[in-house]
């Protein structure tokens, strides 16, 4: 697995089965459910049956960044993307509430629960479709949007006439993580350069890039900056949904590559170490000068000298 | 309290892995603990064959997906005997687990794991090293199963009633341990394995039905077994008078198990008899199964009790606790209380018989309650969405500071003291 799926398998997994089983039998009753599972960057899904409803479930979402993202259009998209499953009152503690009833659900209910698991992404998705418009309409290099996505990462996106920018801002907390997340985003600035498509990827360490210096962007020694930066072929309206999977999960995307680089070097390390242990094993004096024992197929024993 | 992400739980067991976030009352994924990966066919030792190159070492499936790949992967099965035997593919397996399946940022959430009884310090330090230095999860806790499998318990229990004593009846698909259990520490002496679980019940039954009914496709034939077994089968108090039972009233006992031959798509039907409650029969009469195993399930639970310190025998017998797939027969509970009970009144008979003083009675209880199948990983969902599950857990800090020997001992916590 390379890259991070983009929906959540455990929102699929609840309610695909409830769905099929209503649709086989519209009599029986599904089980009822109420699950609260987590997703990257903070998320908290809650699944339930309202008042004790089996044929009603609810997927709601929390995010602590929630706030910012509805400056930037979050509940148009969502409505526009969900209708009429989007409840105008969300769940008490939850940010955004998606209603469905199991016995009028169309046919097509496997894409309806794709979106559903898809939650956090389209709540992201707000920030790029709106920038992704204003550098369509000519952009605005006034206007920054700042999302702190986690409690001390951010990340900003920019809208100029030919160009989208998003830059995140990734903290490491580990100081062996400094140095394998350095090489790996070196090498993914290296290796994009064989793809000509590909947007164009800076990385700065310690420094934020000049574009958001003097901001209340972090300056340390375990910070990271990584700017991508986006033309109008990645933020067509063809090739917009891609991109927004692909930036939105980035950087759970870094962290998972540096937890599998490292994966890699212990199991270097354990080749290795058998590799070693062998040739010690050679090296252990052999006693065959020593007087021992045999024994034969039929369990006479004799000396060999 | 506030604030913070749910713990995540997982127990790894030599079939299924159960995995989910502290909180709920079922695991969220339940996947076969394998893992497909591809073998590079030269010299070597296994680890150096595996390395591969490039992305190769992201080239890999775990659960049910590298089953069906099983045709252009090696699958393989990192867990034995409930010990985590290969360390290099336990460690991509939580990789993939983490990312994939429960997509949690390891950084953010604390992690309570599960061993079985009898683990050894290393592999706890092995364990550790894993989360701690490439996961960099902030706390980690290593439980006991069977102490999770007793904390599962206490939900049917009323609040003053929540001991970490007992005895934990484990069956799973491949052998049933009994385990006994002294405020929260194993009595690693007394632990009993016995021969005889789920898959013993399948084949039981599979011989039944090869030996009478005759509609059965070859290829359906364990398939169907096992499905008759969980559907239908129950414990019966008396094995004869159930026979009469079933020879009056056929009608009413008979069952007809319906499913479709995947091959053809025709339908076939079984009719289910005396293997309802025959087949759950094998735990108090292990013979029908293994002629080389005589002692029945009672038995060999009143003789672990009996092989523990004097002081801990009361509260064993009291609090006797199921856990485990093939521990959801109807009434098996029932029936072990009785045939247990049994045993210790006559014992007490004979002492009073000898002596001449009344001695008090022993109470025996066997639990079971709704959460039986999952009991271990809905124990430890439990434990770690308690407040005190993050004071006494591991963090990275202390890791840092002492080493990965901090892990060689969990507190134990939880328990009514």
């Amino acid at each position: 697995m390379i890259l991070l799926e983009v929906n959540n398998q455990c929102v699929v997994e609840t309610l695909i089965p409830r769905i099929e089983s209503v649709r086989q039998d519209p009599n029986s009753k599904p089980d009822s459910v109420d699950i609260k599972v987590a997703d990257f960057d903070g998320a908290i899904y809650h699944i339930s049956n309202p008042g004790q409803d089996r044929f009603v479930i609810w997927v709601s979402i929390s995010l602590k960044f929630f706030k910012e993202l509805e400056d930037h259009g979050a509940h148009d998209l969502l409505k526009a993307r969900y209708g009429n499953y989007l409840l105008d009152t969300t769940e008490p503690g939850y940010n955004v509430t998606l209603c469905y009833r199991l016995t009028d659900l169309p046919d097509n209910y496997k894409e309806l629960v794709m979106q559903a698991s898809m939650l956090k992404r389209n709540c992201f998705a707000c920030v790029f479709e709106k920038y992704f418009n204003l550098q369509a309409a000519g952009g605005d290099a006034e206007q920054r949007a700042v999302i702190h996505y986690r409690d001390d990462e951010t990340l900003y996106v920019e809208a100029l006439p030919d160009r989208v920018t998003v830059i995140f801002s990734v903290v490491f907390r580990d100081p062996d993580d400094i140095i394998v997340g350095k090489v790996f985003l070196q090498e993914f600035v290296e290796s994009r350069r064989d793809f000509n498509q590909a947007p164009q990827v800076l990385y700065s360490h310690k420094n934020p890039p000049s574009s958001i210096a003097g901001t209340d962007a972090l300056v340390a020694d375990n910070v990271a900056y990584v700017t991508f930066v986006l033309f109008p072929r990645h933020t067509s309206p063809e090739a917009r949904d891609k991109t927004i999977d692909l930036v939105h999960m980035f950087r759970n995307y870094l962290h998972y590559h540096i937890k599998c680089s490292k994966v890699y070097i212990h199991m270097r390390m354990r080749a290795k170490t058998n590799e070693f242990l062998s040739i010690l094993n050679r090296a252990r004096p052999s006693y065959a000068n020593e007087q021992k024992e045999k024994k034969t197929m039929s369990g006479r024993t004799f000396r060999r000298d | 309290m506030a604030g913070r992400l749910p713990a995540v739980v997982i127990d790894n067991g030599t079939g299924y892995s159960k995995m989910g976030y502290a909180g709920n009352s079922e695991p969220q994924f339940i996947m076969p603990s394998c893992i497909g990966i591809k073998e590079a066919a030269k010299v070597g030792t296994k680890e150096s064959r595996r390395l591969g190159t490039g992305l190769d070492d992201l080239n890999f499936y775990i659960g049910d997906e590298a089953l069906t790949v099983a045709s252009s992967y090696a699958t393989k099965w990192p867990i034995r005997h409930g010990q985590v035997d290969d360390w290099d593919l336990m460690e991509r397996f939580y990789e993939q687990a983490i990312f994939k399946y429960l997509r949690a940022e390891p950084e953010d959430h604390y992690f309570l794991l599960t061993e079985p009884p009898l683990n050894t310090p290393e592999n706890r330090e092995y364990t550790a090293e894993i989360m701690f230095e490439t996961f960099n999860v902030p706390g980690l806790y290593i439980a006991v199963q069977a102490v999770l499998a007793l904390a599962a318990s206490w939900t049917t229990r009323p609040e003053g009633e929540r001991t970490l004593t007992g005895v934990v009846i484990d069956s799973g698909d491949g052998v049933t341990h009994v385990i006994p259990v002294a405020d929260g520490y194993v009595i690693g002496s007394c632990i009993q394995h016995i021969p005889i679980a789920g898959r013993d019940i399948t084949f039981f039954i599979q011989q039944l039905l090869r030996e009478r009914e005759v509609g059965i496709p070859p290829d359906m034939s364990m398939d169907t077994a096992k499905a008759i077994k969980e559907r239908y089968c129950y414990v019966c108090p008396d094995i004869a008078k159930e026979f009469n039972k079933y020879d009056a009233e056929s009608s009413k006992w008979i069952k007809t198990y319906t499913s479709i031959n995947p091959i053809n798509n025709v339908p076939f039907t079984v009719d289910v008899g005396y293997e309802r409650f025959l087949a759950p029969e094998i735990f108090f009469h292990p013979e029908f199964a293994n002629p080389d195993f005589q002692t029945p399930l009672s038995e060999a639970v009143d003789n672990v009790i009996q092989a523990c310190p004097i002081d801990n025998r009361r509260g064993l017998y009291k609090n006797i606790v199921l856990s485990g797939g093939s521990s959801m027969f109807k009434d098996l509970g029932k029936r072990l209380q009785r045939d247990i009970k049994r045993a210790s009144d006559s014992r007490l008979k004979a002492v009073e018989a000898f002596s001449g003083q009344k001695p008090t009675p022993i109470e025996v209880n066997v639990f079971s309650h709704a959460k039986q199948r999952y009991a271990v990983w809905f124990g430890g969902s439990l434990v770690a969405s308690t407040n005190e599950f993050y004071s006494v857990s591991h963090t990275k800090e202390q890791y840092l500071e002492y080493g990965a020997s901090i892990c060689r001992h969990n507190p134990v916590f939880g328990a009514m003291t």
